[in-house]
């Protein structure tokens, strides 16, 4: 009996500490998007789906979530289009790999806000040095104002995105390309496939889980990422980079309609949960494998 | 053979180059501009004209460094011990034991991990002032703790899973009991896998922003991502020498820990993934 409860008495103070700051404030959000609430936190009566109304009405929503789409699938794909050959480079032999394989990870190490902290003075209008930068290599004649306007600063935001992604995925693509056999080459070479077919006929088809998972993990990391947008223009100028985080963090902390802000995070709650089903299955799919 | 691959190193070299010059912009930047004066900080030139290491003390005094320095120490220090304390155990039943419900548990540190600080974040601050647990460091540990549990058991299950069971089969055989095996031979081959999580659990919380921005108040509370962003968001002017001092100071020492640790995340992740 004792040997029986053992397992569970060493799991419960963790499983109690992480459901507490999961569920319990779970409970709140869900509390809070179905009543009407006031600017100070106060219930007052339940209303129902009132606030996801109050949403659809709402063409900041809109925008944000759409600008949400082209965030997520930007980052996404940008980093999986640039991590490929990264990771096809990293796995050959070449004298420096180490040195080259702590400097691609370096975006890594920094944290998120420092990055975007950095490239705020980076994009500076007047003093930033990319402007200057772009200047001396004769690119740019004129400087550009870069976080002033959407146009520019949404592209900006999506490439720091990608660069501070890149690092784990090559991290998951090296680990999936030791995995292949180079007698599979071997063999190829023999028969006469260039490396081009070699690529695309061995290398590609057996990444491909890998490929599946780091696009499933991206998803989740970038969908909720925050400190980029944040700390490079807070959503601005005028709302016009905010994704659903961002508009989020605003309604709860800036305007206070703290009923619609816990919609928001109910409707991320579900996106975010069909997208963990998928990784689930993806990733049982891969243990039958 | 050798000038062969010599040829090859430099042509993979140059591919790898453009990325490579990508990555070390926002580096040059930053450690550019922490050496300038105040005077030529908004001059759009590369190199300062005089190296100046006088921003770092001045930083220290001028931006309450030090105090942002002790929060985060304080802060990443207890979460870390924490959640290893937790975490061990939980993860040594996963490994160790068959149990009703150890696929759930799996599961759920699985979709807890999952959930971001930012889509909890409205509740969690709710939670926290209906208890006056507001603006304190504390409540911030255990937060992060909350957060770090799941990885951290993950993390470890999958190393100890590694470690071959027939050793402690050998230790009962001679008769020692469940406690002495774990002490004396378990928990060494283990001490590897909980440095490198303690490790990551630390620079997780060394890193985090939102609940921090969420949760504190005063300005003697905050951590040092919080204190350098605050440094830069809603004033009018940023002396961006400093900023970009107190962001080198508060970068590099995790940087240098990060690159030399990043092949243990590697191996965790590839385990996690295939166990």
């Amino acid at each position: 009996m004792q040997k029986k409860a053992l397992p569970y008495f060493l799991i419960f103070p963790s499983f109690l500490l992480a459901a507490a700051i999961v569920l319990w404030p779970l409970a709140e959000i869900v509390a809070l998007a179905l009543h009407d609430v006031n600017r100070f936190g106060v219930l007052r009566d339940f209303n129902g789906l009132d606030n996801f109304t109050a949403l659809a009405s709402d063409p900041d929503f809109y925008a944000a979530l759409w600008r949400t789409v082209e965030w997520t699938a930007g980052v996404v794909f940008g980093t999986l289009i640039v991590s490929t050959p990264i990771a096809l480079i990293l796995n050959e032999d070449f004298y420096g790999r180490g040195l080259a394989r702590v400097l691609i990870m370096l975006p890594w190490a920094v944290s998120l806000t420092m990055t975007a902290i950095v490239w705020r003075w980076a994009l500076n209008g007047e003093s930033g040095m990319l402007n200057s930068g772009l200047r001396d290599i004769g690119l740019l004649q004129t400087n550009v104002q870069w976080l002033a306007q959407a146009s520019t600063a949404f592209p900006m935001q999506i490439m720091i995105g990608i660069l501070v992604s890149v690092p784990f995925t090559v991290t998951i693509f090296i680990g999936g390309l030791s995995s292949v056999p180079p007698e599979l080459y071997e063999a190829a070479s023999i028969e006469g496939a260039g490396k081009f077919r070699q690529f695309f006929e061995i290398t590609l088809p057996l990444l491909r889980p890998f490929i599946n998972i780091a696009l499933v993990l991206n998803t989740i990391y970038v969908f909720n990422s925050f400190p980029i947008i944040w700390a490079t223009t807070q959503g601005g100028p005028a709302n016009s980079t905010d994704i659903l985080v961002t508009y989020l963090y605003k309604l709860a902390f800036r305007v206070g309609r703290l009923g619609d802000a816990a919609a928001v995070s109910l409707i991320m709650f579900a996106i975010l949960l069909a997208v963990t089903l998928i990784y689930v299955r993806l990733a049982m799919r891969e243990e039958e494998a | 053979m050798a000038r062969n691959k010599f040829t090859r190193s430099i042509l993979l070299w140059l591919a790898l180059l453009p990325i490579i010059v990508v990555i070390l912009f926002p580096f040059a930047v930053m450690t550019l501009t922490a050496f300038k004066g105040p005077s030529e900080v908004h001059d759009p030139t590369w190199w300062p004209s005089v190296w100046r290491w006088e921003n770092f003390p001045e930083m220290w005094v001028t931006s309450g460094f030090g105090d942002a320095l002790m929060n985060s120490l304080t802060v990443s220090g207890l979460t870390t011990l924490i959640t290893i304390c937790f975490a061990v155990p939980a993860a040594y039943a996963l490994s160790r034991f068959r149990f009703v419900g150890n696929g759930a548990f799996r599961q759920f540190l699985l979709v807890s991990q999952m959930l971001s600080p930012i889509v909890l974040v409205l509740g969690l601050f709710r939670l926290t002032s209906q208890l006056g647990l507001i603006d304190s460091k504390f409540t911030l540990v255990l937060i992060y703790t909350g957060f770090n549990i799941a990885f951290g058991v993950w993390m470890l299950q999958s190393y100890f899973a590694t470690i071959p069971r027939e050793l402690e089969e050998a230790a009962w055989m001679e008769g020692a009991n469940r406690w002495r095996t774990l002490v004396s031979v378990f928990l060494p081959l283990a001490t590897p896998a909980m440095v490198v999580t303690a490790i990551f659990t630390f620079i997780n919380s060394w890193n985090e922003f939102v609940i921090a921005l969420t949760m504190l108040r005063r300005e003697d509370n905050y951590t040092l991502p919080l204190r350098v962003f605050s440094l830069v968001a809603g004033r009018y002017t940023v002396d961006w020498h400093y900023v970009m001092a107190a962001a080198l100071v508060a970068s590099i020492p995790v940087a240098i820990l990060f690159s030399w640790l990043q092949r243990y995340l590697v191996r965790g992740l590839a385990l996690g993934a295939v166990k």
